[in-house]
């Protein structure tokens, strides 16, 4: 086992850094890092961004978002949650998820705390979750992760994720949420977060005897950079990668109600329709095809509306209310 | 665990079933129990041109996430829409339910990839 030394706490980084060590790394060892992020949302694979987050709240609170390569749900990171990869062989360890949390339990044990496996995914103290864990398969290789709640802001934690808010119908993977708990409350004696990851740090090391740490090179760097400047800092991948899915948005306005109907692909607008009882059916139709293939993101329709001239299809409203009725 | 005679198998487990330039391809039953129930499956896209070994979607379980590998090279004609609905489909009957319909380009792909009893033998490496 060997650390690979790490101390960005950029989301879009450490995220392309864990697709690094897992797609690129040739070195002889299995790798493991220990990371933090700044404010940040970390969606699951398969999720629908729009219907896990609060996005008015990340935006206000300068709150990255960012897809990563494993399944579950959304969690929520800041510099109070530290996150743990391990990247090894696949063969005999798939599913083996008790043999990458042991450490975790043991470095617990170590500073007063007694912490179990809850379900296959989750690690607990007395009953609440501290921890999610999460693996990826990719061509003989296992990626395993998870977060561990030392010292995060709930708070902001219960503000940032909202499952279940919208009235989206998509099949992507729906969050669950948990009883969750940070482990400094669970402490006698205080220490930091920066002490626990040292303690974790040496645990981990302990699943295989290696040489300690590794510093990525000048070109492993510019690898990763690459990767996050191509894929995780990306709205394609953040947004657009996420599963088909049906939105209705309605409001009830001064001047009478709008009912809209869409179908999402790709983060793009696949299909429209807008019903208002102010206006008959099929008059919107030229609006209706002219948000089809649209970016589905309310500054990406308003240019749409601006150029077909809303005022022609809806006089009382203006393009961005329209915008960002559509997609909020 | 079931390995039909007449397909054949890449070391990531898929299976594919040739007829012609036309290929029908899904997980193994190893896959699908070794990744445990099946929650979602990201397909190719229809008319998308996909390379042997190279990713052409996704699999996540309550397990985790797999990647799905083309076995062959060529062009998207048919994707089972059924799974997206239904992705425990691939549990139930992993051979019943092909995943996309692959017009091959290159039938010299099928040299590479492992026959029934090859991949019994390689299967049984693993465990």
């Amino acid at each position: 086992m060997i650390e690979v030394v790490n101390h960005s706490r950029d989301p879009y980084f450490n995220l392309a850094l864990e697709e690094y060590l897992m797609t690129s790394w040739t070195g002889p060892n299995h790798t493991f890092i220990l990371w933090q992020n700044k404010p940040a949302v970390i969606i699951g694979r398969n999720q629908n961004t729009i219907e896990e987050v609060n996005q008015p709240y990340l935006d206000q609170e300068g709150v990255v978002l960012v897809r990563r390569m494993s399944g579950g749900g959304a969690v929520y990171h800041d510099l109070g949650n530290l996150n743990y990869t391990l990247v090894v062989d696949e063969n005999l360890d798939f599913a083996n998820y008790d043999k990458f949390t042991r450490p975790v339990i043991k470095a617990l044990d170590r500073i007063g705390v007694r912490a179990e496996n809850s379900g296959r995914n989750d690690i607990t103290i007395e009953g609440r979750k501290f921890s999610g864990n999460a693996q990826f398969k990719y061509r003989g290789r296992l990626l395993h992760h998870g977060t561990i709640l030392f010292d995060s802001n709930l708070e902001a934690m219960t503000l940032a994720l909202n499952p279940g808010v919208h009235k989206i119908s998509s099949k992507g993977i729906k969050s669950v949420r948990s009883r969750v708990t940070n482990i400094r409350d669970h402490l006698s004696q205080d220490i930091k977060v920066e002490e626990f990851k040292e303690i974790l740090a040496a645990e981990l090391l302990q699943l295989e005897p290696g040489p300690g740490t590794y510093q990525l090179s000048q070109a492993e760097l510019q690898a990763v950079e690459a990767l996050r400047e191509n894929k995780y800092a990306t709205w394609a991948w953040n947004y657009g990668q996420s599963p088909a899915f049906n939105r209705r948005k309605t409001a009830s306005l001064a001047w009478g109600h709008i009912d809209i109907r869409l179908e999402v692909k790709h983060g793009r607008i696949r299909s429209c329709r807008i019903f208002g009882d102010y206006f008959q059916a099929g008059e919107m139709e030229d609006l209706e095809q002219a948000l089809i293939g649209v970016v589905y993101r309310w500054q990406d329709i308003k240019v749409c509306l601006e150029k077909i001239g809303l005022y022609d299809y809806l006089p009382q409203m203006d393009e961005e209310e329209l915008a960002r009725l559509i997609s909020g | 665990m079931n390995i039909p005679k007449k397909l054949l198998y890449t070391k990531e487990h898929e299976w594919i079933k040739v007829n012609g330039d036309k290929g029908h391809v899904g997980i193994t039953d190893y896959a699908q129990h070794h990744l445990g129930d099946i929650v979602f499956v990201e397909l190719p896209e229809l008319d998308e041109e996909v390379a042997a070994g190279e990713s052409m979607g996704v699999v996540e379980s309550v397990k985790a996430v797999a990647t799905l590998f083309s076995p062959v090279s060529g062009q998207v004609m048919e994707v089972n829409e059924e799974l997206e609905e239904a992705p425990e489909l691939l549990n139930e009957d992993p051979y019943g339910n092909w995943i996309a319909i692959i017009e091959l380009s290159d039938q010299g792909d099928l040299e590479g990839l492992m026959s029934a009893d090859e991949y019994k033998s390689y299967c049984e490496t693993l465990e």
